[in-house]
């Protein structure tokens, strides 16, 4: 759907400040350093991006995937769902909403199984997940996201504004120099899937910045065009800063050697799920009651309502 | 000695007080959620996944309809049908767009919330005895166009347009409802199977098995409910099945050929039909709608999907010329 922007969930719930972050992570935070966090989001941004290759969905999918990740955990701390079970959910769920079709139970646990054995045994000993897991998980993080599901991507404003700036600098060389613009470009958008960028920015502006670094990156000259935006520069540069900041720690970031420190950092549930668990185990208090008393009878929805999140 | 007891005793049943207090406060608040925020009332329908049911908000009073989402064990999770409605009326807010109040979450259950309205067209038509002003006619038939006008912009097609989905209030709104779901609002199910009765409301090139859906096809939809508004109710098209259908369409618009819409012989399902000339003026179709009227309409009852009106195209149309600017400026 390419509704406007303006008028979307995204823009008027969804775009939140540095500070909300601080604030919401905080409990987190207490356990791990502001790099260590950042160096799982990078850690599961990464598994969420293979494993929607493996299922071959188009990046638009992972990437809807990667932000409905990130907006679980601004909200809840990483003890409350296992973010291993987290990341095919957020697959799962962004497959449906973009259209792309509901993808196989037992393709997605098998594939998650291959991913975790074959790419990530340095991290993990094996996928324990099963699809019953995976649907429960997926109704709490609807219910997280206050069912806001269409995400807005700097994809589709990057390739207007690559067509804009060729019409106008009519790029002489040839056709490549402009698809190599765009390419760059892209995969810094992609890279920019990693930081919190996508939760504080709004989309152009992270086109913006992407194919200014692109421009950068491929030692071209564009000045004339960026000076005519009517954009906020500065909000422009800070998400060029945070890009920066995120090659300079992914640089030093050897995860063979740091995640399986890190996921033993991480805070987690006080149970540990098993294979044989029938229930996701959660521990946090911000789910709703019937996360705690759904064996307690309280199965009828009409009879005993209510709303987590008021009108 | 007797003062300071007394005192004593005082602070105590104080504390006492302060405690029993905070005791139910506490027990208040935890039992506040818990606490039905909806009142359900009376059943209104049955969908395709679910029931729908009146409801009573506690705290405002306000009436809501409650349309509740089974999530079965199967393959699918959340099903995509109620996925779709929920983010597009996430996204869509517009006064001709019936308004998703809430979603509620339990196990295994979803409730998706919507705004109340007093009865759907159907039933309004039922009520009607085959009499209907007009005025009334244009006031609908140009919110209906304005709903779809503004989910065709945000690229969000309707598909299953028919009277049962459109809501009426008593002020006179008409809301457009059931966004690829359950037909919350329906008339007993039981009278028709859902299939014929989305048939009637089906363009032509659809019921050739045309895949490749546009806007066009809520435009014949739309166009099918123009004639029913302005004949009080009768349905234009009320085919029995598929081949009934295009039968009576071809009856009314002639039979097409390559000229009239090039590529219609390679459409999946095509089969030819007897070359029917158009005998039925419309002036006999749709006795009551004058000639502007008369005019729209053709414009949307188009076999050729291209050639169809966009809505926007048939808000500015004559018709509507002298509509109440009350009806025309409400955004």
């Amino acid at each position: 759907m390419a509704g406007n922007f303006w008028q979307s969930s995204h823009f008027h719930e969804w775009l939140l400040e540095r500070q909300d972050l601080i604030r919401e992570r905080h409990a987190d935070l207490q356990i791990l350093s502001e790099e260590e966090y950042q160096k799982l989001m990078i850690f599961f941004a990464n598994f969420i991006q293979i494993l929607g290759e493996q299922l071959k969905v188009k990046q638009q999918v992972i990437s809807t995937a990667i932000v409905y990740f990130k907006r679980f955990y601004v909200r809840n701390s990483l003890k409350c769902i296992d973010p291993l079970l987290m990341a095919p959910t957020c697959i799962f769920l962004a497959s449906k909403v973009e259209e792309f079709g509901v993808i196989s139970n037992s393709r997605l646990i098998s594939i998650c199984q291959t991913v975790v054995k074959n790419k990530f045994g340095f991290a993990f000993p094996e996928f324990p997940y099963r699809i019953n897991h995976i649907l429960e998980c997926e109704f709490y993080l609807l219910e997280l996201m206050d069912c806001c599901l269409i995400i807005y991507h700097p994809y589709r404003p990057l390739i207007s504004y690559t067509a804009d700036i060729k019409e106008m600098k009519d790029l002489k060389d040839n056709k490549d120099s402009k698809d190599d613009l765009l390419n760059t470009a892209w995969s810094v958008v992609n890279d920019a899937y990693r930081t919190d960028i996508p939760l504080l920015y709004p989309p152009h502006m992270i086109a913006i910045a992407c194919l200014h670094m692109g421009c950068v990156i491929s030692g071209r000259d564009f000045k004339q065009w960026f000076a005519e935006l009517n954009v906020d520069l500065d909000k422009v540069l800070e998400i060029t800063r945070h890009i920066l900041n995120l090659y300079e720690l992914w640089k030093n970031f050897d995860d063979k050697k740091e995640v399986p420190a890190l996921l033993a950092k991480m805070p987690k549930p006080k149970i540990q799920p098993s294979s044989e668990c029938q229930n996701i185990i959660v521990d946090n208090l911000e789910l709703p009651y019937w996360a705690y008393y759904s064996d307690m009878g309280l199965r009828d929805f009409t009879e005993s309502n209510y709303s987590s999140y008021g009108t | 000695m007797l003062k300071r007891i007394s005192s004593v005793s005082f602070l105590s049943l104080f504390c006492f007080v302060c405690y029993c207090f905070n005791f139910i406060l506490t027990l208040y608040c935890s039992l506040l959620p818990l606490m039905q925020k909806y009142e359900k009332l009376e059943k209104i329908g049955e969908g395709t996944y679910g029931t729908v049911f009146k409801g009573k908000n506690r705290e405002t009073q306000e009436i809501v309809a409650l349309k509740r989402v089974r999530l079965d064990d199967d393959d699918e999770g959340v099903p995509s049908s109620a996925l779709r409605e929920i983010c597009l009326l996430k996204e869509l807010r517009h006064r001709n767009i019936v308004r998703l109040c809430d979603v509620l979450h339990s196990e295994k259950k979803l409730t998706l919330v919507f705004e109340h309205c007093d009865q759907d067209l159907k039933k309004y038509f039922d009520s009607l005895n085959g009499e209907i002003d007009p005025d009334v006619v244009k006031s609908f038939f140009y919110q209906l166009l304005r709903g779809l006008e503004f989910c065709h912009k945000n690229n969000v097609l309707h598909r299953d347009l028919k009277p049962q989905n459109l809501l009426i209030n008593k002020n006179g709104e008409l809301k457009l409802a059931d966004f690829g779901l359950a037909r919350a609002f329906g008339i007993p199910v039981r009278c028709y199977s859902a299939e014929v009765v989305t048939l009637w409301y089906r363009p032509p090139d659809v019921l050739f098995g045309a895949k490749l859906y546009t806007t066009s096809i809520d435009m014949w939809s739309a166009g099918c409910i123009f004639a029913e508004l302005a004949n009080a109710g009768r349905p234009l098209f009320p085919g029995s099945d598929v081949e009934d259908q295009l039968k009576r369409i071809f009856k009314l618009l002639g039979t097409p050929t390559e000229e009239t819409w090039p590529g219609v012989a390679t459409l999946p399902d095509y089969k030819p039909f007897p070359m029917y000339h158009p005998t039925t003026s419309f002036s006999s179709v749709v006795p009551k709608l004058n000639s502007k009227g008369r005019d729209l309409l053709q414009k949307l009852l188009v076999c050729n999907p291209s050639h169809r009106l966009s809505a926007e195209e048939a808000m500015s149309h004559a018709f509507f010329n002298d509509l109440s600017p009350a009806i025309k400026n409400l955004a």
